[in-house]
């Protein structure tokens, strides 16, 4: 009886839907699709379209794409990264870019960390197209999400990340390596890319980089090698420095040429150059500790390297000339900066 | 270069939760991947503080994903993440406005984590999360630093008592009471405590210390917090004892049982060990003795100052903006603290006269109050004007019933706990009440009266005094108590004790062959006692365990009127002299033999044990129903439970009007559960037909046709010719051989 009922009762519902009750004296019931006519108007207006006459400026747009970067969808932060990066390269000669480096940037960072892998080719190519001497002041703001990325999970991220390092240390290797937290916590990050931070984790039977999807492990190996190198030639190698030690030598003497007589010494008087001179001080951040202590001259570098990485750096070296191959190649860069550097001091 | 194997892990999509799940198995081999993801961490935590504010959704779901990951093995690698739980601190304390409400969460929830796995201590832990809970405007962390606030105190204190700890948060409790009286943070200090006195972690009297504080603090609410705790926190106490103790039982042998019948799977193995376990715990708990928990009121330093500090600061002062509601329990509080430790707040008893009006809102309570704050050593004269005022205002044949009641039972309250207060013509008119219409005030009366036939007969009439009272007025017997004056302390059941004894060595004697009455010698009995010091398990528990001898309530006459029942009493009582005599000694004899036992022998554990014992007895007889007049006396309540509203209103629902019909149908349905399921089975049918919409049959129709339609039929039913009577009744046969009107054709 349960089923049955209950199965009548539906029934009766359905009949009773499909078929209202005519009552003499009453207005048919409506039916439920019914559509109200009554009204009248004599114009309709729709609010939600946005008409113009003039196309945007391109400024505008440069804007709009710059708020686009944290959409949701991948190709349309890869198409907005694109269309900035033409934006940017054609531009005519001698014109500034729409917006500052300083806006730009705090945009673009988040994506070193981007999980497709088209966005990050297409963010390293804008950001070869940024102007260098605007990247030099920011590259304190860049360095945490280049670390950040440098010992991400994925290995295809950390590989893009090293990609960012090496371009980011060609452009500005001294303010890499100078910044805060810019030496030590860096040198760790490569040593864990490299897997080399202990004895057995050295060797070359160990199981390196262990977890996670191995991409293409050997090129991306290649990869932080070099990376590797340039970052050494840059932090501890003495030959630009001294270049630079000279110039600042010779600028001195010569700006003591270039001013009258009786003054001397007058650049250390005169405002600086570097946008922030006294960021060593450390004002207004959070107090640093040893990693995050900002190395500003190569003996210092050398000092720290030399208590705390030389021999882990040595040993992975020397595994990976064992290694031979392409790898082998890689490390003689490294290996190059290295001895250059020990042989200076 | 070598093609390298790979790993099964290395085919996966790496993320947290798998290399976490892979390092708690082999912290060893992962210590690469961890430190990268240590350093990811701190670039994350890096990218975060420089800007809290700013940060992206993507970082921060990636930081709280790192905080989660690293707190949940940070065990594993102690040394790469030896400032990590400092880093967590920090984050937390100087930027838990601003943080996102889920990392907020994350990181609390992980620092509790981290305290759980002892990489940081209890204190820290507690001297983190206590600020920010009374700082944060935020209610759900709030909630949260409460809760893991609590569970953390209760975690350090399960195994033992963690002194340090305690002592530490309490003082920090008592700085945040005592430091700034007026704001609301206070409430904290309350919450916390109440919770923790509620679960026993707290009964030391530093607790009851800070709660006092709370009391005079100037924020009401906390006030009002305070109070209760003293008010109701142990009670509370004790109702959750109660509920743990009446835990689930597990029968360990029923479990087994099942096992051996069931699959054999790891879970129901585990449930034989829990089973075990528990049973195991019940049995420690047994034998530990029973925690000596003193309530809140008793470990006060200092009652007195105490109580006349609050009287002074809520209830004399002028400018405090407490609601009555609040002064009212206050005003319980005070007094419940004056008539507990006999204290002497002189001003409280004026303080009353301006509320014992009957119009005075919730004027039962100040009636309770009033008559908690006597106590024997107020002076008569303090109370006696205030008895006066609640006699005039209350008392009187044209005040309402209930207010009458109330009065009379307030005034028999006080004159309990100070029976000086009262006067005689006051009494004496007072008990006129006894033959009042009303049920309420005539049982008000009557328990003045029979208080007062107890504690001072000679105020009341001659008649009024009842033939125990009269006849011990007349021996002398019974004196008048003065004021201050004190009891003679004793032992309580010490007597009790004495009977049995005296039962037993009767007992003995008889098995012997002795006169009862022969006195045995000495030596042997007391080598006996001594050799039972301890209480025996084995020969003594059978008789102590389990059951408790209950006087056979074989006279159980209950009668409403005190008159009737002395009438009854009356003629029998011929020979008064004697039995005046013989009392007399009696009473002389017992006493003497009381501090006998109590002066000349040292109770042995054993005889402290029968001691309990027959006390309980003792109690359990009072209870029953045996003679009038023993059952409803006051003296069976605690002088530590407090007096109640309820109390004074006494039997007012008696002199209330009568319930009209709905109300007494209501009335009698309220215990009733729905009895739908009990309905006959056609009863059912009915109601089914009529939910689906159904039409009635024919005899349904004709059984609920009105009964004024049918009257017409039934009349020409009578004037019908024989033939017509004929012919309906051969139809009628012929139906009946048919079977029905339509016949019984087909199957």
């Amino acid at each position: 009886m349960g089923s049955s009922s209950k199965k009548r009762k539906e029934k009766q519902k359905d009949f009773q839907a499909q078929k209202p009750k005519l009552k003499v004296g009453k207005a048919k019931p409506k039916p439920d699709n019914f559509t109200d006519t009554s009204f009248q108007s004599k114009s309709i207006t729709l609010n939600q379209q946005s008409l113009r006459l003039s196309a945007p400026s391109s400024n505008t747009q440069f804007t709009h794409h710059l708020s686009l970067l944290t959409s949701k969808s991948d190709t349309q932060r890869r198409e907005s990264l694109s269309h900035l990066t033409t934006a940017i390269t054609s531009r005519p000669v001698d014109s500034p870019i729409p917006q500052p480096v300083s806006v730009i940037l705090p945009n673009l960072l988040p994506l070193i960390l981007d999980a497709s892998t088209s966005v990050r080719t297409q963010l390293l190519k804008l950001l070869r197209a940024l102007p260098a001497r605007d990247i030099e002041d920011h590259v304190s703001q860049m360095m945490p999400y280049i670390r950040a990325g440098m010992t991400h999970l994925a290995v295809d991220i950390r590989v893009s990340a090293v990609e960012v390092l090496a371009w980011l240390v060609e452009v500005a290797g001294d303010e890499v390596v100078s910044c805060a937290g810019g030496w030590i916590k860096t040198l760790n990050c490569f040593l864990s890319v490299l897997g080399w931070h202990t004895e057995e984790s050295a060797k070359w039977s160990a199981n390196r980089a262990s977890f996670g999807k191995a991409g293409n492990q050997g090129k991306a190996m290649i990869k932080v090698l070099g990376a590797f190198g340039g970052f050494l030639d840059a932090g501890l190698s003495d030959v630009d420095r001294d270049v630079d030690v000279d110039e600042g030598v010779d600028v001195s003497s010569e700006g003591g040429e270039s001013w009258a007589f009786p003054l001397c010494q007058t650049e250390q008087h005169m405002i600086p150059s570097a946008s922030v001179p006294y960021a060593y001080l450390n004002l207004f951040g959070q107090p640093r500790d040893e990693e995050g202590e900002m190395y500003e001259t190569r003996e210092d570098r050398y000092r720290v390297f030399a208590n705390r990485f030389m021999p882990a750096v040595q040993r992975g070296l020397e595994n990976a000339r064992q290694e031979g191959g392409e790898i082998g190649r890689a490390s003689s860069g490294a290996s190059k900066a290295l001895k250059e550097a020990v042989a200076s001091v | 270069m070598v093609k390298r194997k790979l790993g099964a892990l290395e085919k996966v999509e790496a993320d947290l939760p798998n290399l976490q799940h892979k390092v708690r198995r082999d912290p060893k081999s992962y210590v690469e991947d961890f430190r990268a993801q240590h350093y990811q961490y701190e670039s994350h935590r890096e990218i975060f503080m420089a800007a809290p504010t700013a940060a992206t959704d993507t970082g921060v779901i990636s930081l709280r994903e790192l905080i989660d990951f690293i707190s949940h093995v940070a065990d594993c690698y102690p040394d790469i993440t030896k400032d990590f739980p400092q880093q967590l601190i920090d984050m937390l304390t100087q930027h838990h406005l601003v943080l996102e409400p889920e990392l907020r969460e994350k990181i609390v929830g992980s620092l509790v984590l981290l305290r759980k796995k002892d990489i940081m201590d209890s204190a820290t832990l507690l001297q983190t999360l206590f600020p920010i809970l009374i700082s944060t405007p935020s209610k759900t962390l709030r909630a949260l630093l409460f809760q893991k606030i609590l569970m953390d105190l209760r975690t350090s204190n399960s195994k033992t008592t963690n002194h340090k700890l305690n002592k530490t948060m309490q003082t920090v409790l008592f700085n945040l009471v005592t430091s700034d009286r007026t704001s609301s943070k206070g409430v904290w200090a309350v919450k916390l405590t109440r919770e923790l006195w509620k679960r026993q972690i707290w009964t030391d009297a530093k607790t009851v210390e800070v709660m006092k504080e709370t009391c005079l603090s100037e924020h009401e609410k906390v006030v009002t917090g305070g109070v209760r705790f003293f008010l109701g926190g142990d009670k509370e106490r004790e109702e959750i004892e109660d509920e743990s103790s009446d835990e689930e039982t597990v029968d360990v042998g029923r479990v087994k049982h099942q096992v051996g019948i069931n699959k054999k799977t790891k879970k129901k193995s585990r449930a034989i060990e829990k089973a075990k376990h528990n049973v195991k715990r019940k049995e420690r708990k047994k034998n530990q003795p029973h925690p000596l928990n003193f309530s809140a009121l008793h470990l006060l330093h200092d009652p007195q100052g105490f109580a006349e500090t609050l009287f002074q600061k809520h209830l004399q002062n002028t400018k405090s903006n407490l609601k009555l509601e609040q002064k009212l329990q206050v005003l319980q509080l005070v007094t419940r603290l004056v008539g507990l430790h006999q204290l002497h707040i002189m001003p409280l008893y004026s303080y009353f006269q301006k509320y014992l009006t009957p119009r005075q809102p919730s004027v039962t309570s100040f009636l309770a109050s009033l008559a908690q704050a006597s106590h024997e050593l107020v002076p008569p004269d303090v109370l006696e004007p205030l008895i006066q005022k609640i006699a005039n205002e209350f008392v009187s044949e044209a005040s309402a019933s209930e207010v009458a009641t109330a009065g009379l039972n307030a005034i028999r309250e006080v004159c309990v706990r100070q029976p000086l207060a009262m006067n005689e013509t006051l009494l004496q008119d007072l008990v006129m009440y006894r033959k009042s219409k009303d049920k309420g005030v005539v049982m008000a009366s009557r328990g003045l009266l029979s208080l007062y036939r107890d504690v001072g007969a000679d105020m009341l009439k001659r008649r009024d005094r009842g033939k125990e009272a009269s006849m011990n007025l007349r021996s002398g017997d019974r004196k008048e108590r003065r004021f201050g004056e004190q009891e003679i302390g004793a032992i309580e059941g010490l007597e009790l004790l004495e009977k049995y004894k005296d039962e037993e060595r009767r007992r003995k004697n008889i098995e012997k062959g002795l006169p009862s009455d022969a006195e045995d010698d000495g030596g042997e009995n007391e080598e006996e006692n001594w050799a039972n010091w301890n209480v025996d398990d084995d020969e003594d528990s059978d008789d102590s365990g389990g059951w408790i001898n209950v006087q056979d309530d074989d006279d159980i006459n209950l009668s409403d009127s005190d008159d009737e029942n002395e009438k009854k009493d009356g003629p029998p009582n011929k020979k008064p002299k004697q039995d005046e005599n013989d009392a007399e000694k009696e009473r002389i004899d017992t006493e003497k033999k009381m501090l006998n036992l109590a002066t000349t022998r040292i109770l042995t554990p054993a005889d402290l044990a029968k001691l309990q014992e027959l006390r309980t007895e003792a109690a359990i007889n009072a209870q029953l129903p045996t003679k009038r007049g023993q059952n409803n006396n006051p003296a069976s309540r605690h002088a530590d439970d407090p007096l109640t509203a309820a109390e004074i209103e006494g039997l007012n629902a008696l002199s209330a009007g009568k319930l009209t019909r709905e109300e007494k149908i209501a009335h009698a349905k309220e215990g009733k559960t729905d009895r739908s399921e009990f309905k006959s089975s056609t009863a059912k049918r009915q109601e089914r037909k009529v939910s689906e919409g159904k039409s009635t049959t024919n005899k349904e129709k004709a059984r609920r046709k009105n009964f004024m339609m049918t009257l017409g039929k039934a009349k020409s039913k009578n004037k019908r010719s024989l033939v017509e009577t004929r012919n309906v009744l051969k139809a009628h046969q012929d139906r009946q051989k048919r079977g029905g009107r339509r016949g019984n054709i087909g199957i």
